[in-house]
């Protein structure tokens, strides 16, 4: 489903990606952990079309993405590809339906009637069937995460990407979001989580890739990496973890 | 109470001057007399030079000549000429001397001397327009149209047009002669009015032009005083009288080439004796009187205001936020352009703007294409709103920058990342917060667009603050029009500051 082959990005003279392989398969629920400036996101934001890097390829589907990508290619990259951020970055001058609404209506060519239904059902799904015509303003950070899930979810993208996307929550929110992003496993949605819940990527990942200094240090099953961790660069994090 | 306040100091201002003794003795003590003037006419009247306060031309060899008589030194004092009378009014000077005619509404609240000047009024039109040939020509319009004939503000060209030809001739207030004959020789106008002496000076520039029919409206220049400067005024006329009979006054107006025959009428008694003949009469109306006769006048000179502002500042915001798009989301080949649009517009006065878009793309573009006359008919009116709108798109355009700015990155990516192109992400996304970031500094500039419409009275729009000028300046009641001038303007300004108030609190719906 999504293939990361040899990626390689440079902030100037930093790199910040220095050749990584990754693959996850449709169906699969797979989570990056590792220490912080590791390239997590920035591995997140090149499968999304969001940042440009200088080598390797992305492949989603059959779509190739090239280092030198035209406007036409991300837009149809980005429909096979949803995006959940960690500062949720809903449109606050829409209201939470709008918000949801806007991907089909505008990307999908819906009308009002065609998606307003859909978008209803989606927010029952994430459990904000009661703030449709609320304004995100007005709903507490793990609520508009969880609007931010509906959202992405309703231009029916193949996988989604979720950027760290309880780290600006406390841990109650935090398990909502978790709750819900958990449901979507159960119904096989293909995710990758960048994530620094360990105890989530430990139950719903079927994988997990260990990223640091721009390269996968150790990719297996969860049990695997949480329980015999193979490389010292996953060791060293998982007890960093373990102690603070 | 303020209000109350501002009246006060106004008419303290205005009453101030009144009740000063007779200037002479001041002038004589001072060894100097301050008269007051327009260097923009230029030749022939008053030529600038080296010294500021000696210019030459013909007015100005008139009044070292009296000043000599006196005593003492003259002293030029540079004031718009439509202004000269507030001038006077208000202390500056001790009298004006610069073309300003003999008038009856004048007189009556101004000391006058005899006239020094006599005044005939010609007729300028394109050799080549063959509706145009006499004066009998001006009583029939033209296709349904009135005449179109420049005139400048507030002088007995206008008020003789206003007088005799009413219904069919339109006319259009210029701030300088030669202007008038530019846009007659563009086409923009079918003629011009204007004084004999101008048309003789400046008529051999505009070789396209040429005399219409006789000269009319019979005029006097007059030097202007004060009241109460009885004692300075007969000086003034001695010298005068003096210089008529010796013929020194001929030397000066055959050195600027304006002696014609009927300057010899200006020895004649009843020419002497007009200025106490027009004191005479039945008295001017003053007070509230005048405003219930100029209102009408005055709230079409507002609606005209309100014009300009709402049909500018529409255009003004859209063209700003195409260029602030532009300019932080465009092709990098357009940035730099508009860079310098930006920059060049904000940093060039509106005035100059205007000027350039009404006297000087005319003489451009007329060479190669012949316009409409619809088009050449309300050309002030097209040319005062684009260059409002020019004026303001360019700082509308920073103002927007500034709020597409301010929206934080992620929500372009979020539009992004749900598929949505760029134009999309900008029209749904970006645009609509942008709005509403920038309506308070977008209202501020409204506000500061409706005053400066003022400024297009410069290109012969007569707009409120104009017409507010020209009542004050021709009544007995400066007072009470600028009253019920600020007031017109509080109403109308002050509802858009509610509906500002109102846009900001209320989140307009998105349709996305």
């Amino acid at each position: 489903m999504i293939q990361v082959s040899g990626l390689c990005k440079n902030h100037g003279s930093l790199a910040v990606l220095k050749g990584v392989c990754m693959s996850v398969q449709r169906g699969e629920v797979a989570a990056i952990i590792g220490p912080s400036g590791g390239g997590k996101s920035t591995l997140l934001r090149c499968i999304n079309g969001l940042e440009r890097f200088q080598q390797g390829e992305i492949q989603v589907d059959n779509l190739k993405l090239s280092s030198r990508p035209d406007g036409e290619a991300l837009r149809k990259l980005r429909q096979h590809v949803g995006m959940v951020f960690q500062q949720f970055h809903l449109f606050p001058h829409m209201t939470v339906l709008e918000n949801v609404m806007c991907g089909p209506r505008l990307v999908l060519k819906q009308s009002r009637a065609q998606a307003e239904p859909e978008g209803v059902r989606l927010l029952e799904r994430v459990g904000l069937k009661d703030k449709l015509h609320c304004k995100p303003e007005q709903l507490s950070g793990g609520q508009q995460q969880r609007v931010a899930i509906a959202r992405a979810l309703a231009v029916k993208p193949d996988a989604i990407l979720f950027d760290e996307p309880t780290s600006a929550l406390d841990p109650v929110m935090a398990n909502e979001v978790l709750a819900v992003i958990t449901d979507l496993a159960k119904h096989e949605q293909t995710m990758l989580v960048v994530t620094h819940a360990m105890g989530f990527a430990e139950r719903v990942a079927q994988t997990v890739h260990v990223m640091a200094e721009g390269q996968v240090a150790e990719s297996g099953p969860a049990d695997q990496i949480f329980h015999a961790p193979r490389t010292e660069v996953t060791k060293r994090f998982l007890m960093q973890v373990k102690t603070s | 109470m303020i209000a109350r306040v501002f009246i006060a100091c106004m008419a303290s201002l205005l009453l101030s001057p009144c009740l000063r003794a007779d200037t002479l003795d001041e002038i004589k003590k001072r060894g100097v007399i301050r008269w007051g003037g327009d260097e923009e006419g230029g030749a022939p009247y008053i030529i600038g030079g080296d010294d500021k306060t000696r210019p030459a031309g013909f007015e100005g060899e008139l009044m070292e000549a009296l000043a000599k008589k006196l005593g003492v030194r003259p002293e030029f004092k540079q004031c718009d000429w439509a202004n000269l009378t507030d001038l006077l009014r208000g202390g500056e000077v001790d009298i004006i001397c610069n073309g300003v005619e003999l008038r009856k509404d004048r007189v009556q609240s101004n000391l006058c001397t005899i006239p020094y000047f006599v005044n005939d009024l010609q007729l300028l039109a394109r050799k080549n327009d063959g509706r145009l040939k006499s004066w009998a020509d001006l009583r029939q319009p033209i296709q349904g149209d009135k005449w179109h004939i420049g005139v400048l503000t507030d002088t007995a060209a206008e008020r003789f047009l206003k007088e005799n030809f009413a219904e069919t001739v339109k006319t259009k207030d210029y701030p300088g002669t030669t202007q008038a004959m530019d846009h007659v020789r563009d086409e923009q106008l079918d003629a011009t009015l204007t004084d004999l002496m101008a048309a003789n000076t400046f008529g051999n520039r505009y070789p396209t032009l040429h005399f219409v029919g006789e000269t009319v409206g019979r005029g006097y220049f007059v030097i202007y005083l004060r009241p109460g400067n009885e004692r300075l005024r007969d000086e003034l006329n001695a010298g005068l009288r003096e210089m008529m009979a010796d013929g020194r006054l001929k030397t000066i107006y055959d050195k600027y080439q304006i002696w014609n025959d009927a300057q010899l009428t200006l020895v004649i008694p009843e020419v002497q004796q007009l200025p106490d003949q027009m004191r005479g009469g039945e008295e001017r109306k003053r007070g509230w009187a005048v405003i219930r006769e100029n209102l009408v006048t005055l709230l079409e000179a507002a609606g005209m205001t309100v014009l300009l502002s709402i049909t500018s500042m529409p255009l003004a915001i859209v063209l700003g936020l195409l260029i602030a798009l532009g300019r932080l989301f465009g092709p990098a080949i357009l940035r730099a352009p508009l860079a310098v649009y930006v920059e060049v517009i904000r940093g060039t006065p509106l005035m100059l703007q205007l000027f350039f878009l009404f006297y000087v793309l005319p003489w451009a573009i007329h060479s190669f294409v012949a316009l409409p006359d619809w088009w050449n008919h309300n050309f002030a009116l097209i040319a005062a709103v684009s260059g409002l709108a020019i004026n303001y798109s360019a700082y509308e355009a920073e103002i927007y920058r500034a709020g597409l700015q301010a929206i934080p990155a992620g929500q372009m990516e979020a539009a992004l990342s749900l598929g949505l192109t760029r134009r999309q992400a900008l029209r749904y996304v970006l645009v609509p917060q942008a709005v509403r970031i920038v309506i308070p500094p977008v209202t501020n500039d409204f506000i500061a667009l409706f005053k400066d419409t003022s400024v297009c009275s410069a290109i012969t729009i007569i707009e409120l603050s104009k017409q507010y000028s020209i009542v004050a300046n021709n009544t007995g009641a400066p007072l009470e029009v600028a009253a019920v001038t600020a007031l017109l303007y509080l109403a109308m300004s002050y509802p858009l500051s509610l509906l500002a108030r109102r846009l900001e609190k209320r989140v307009p719906a998105i349709n996305a």
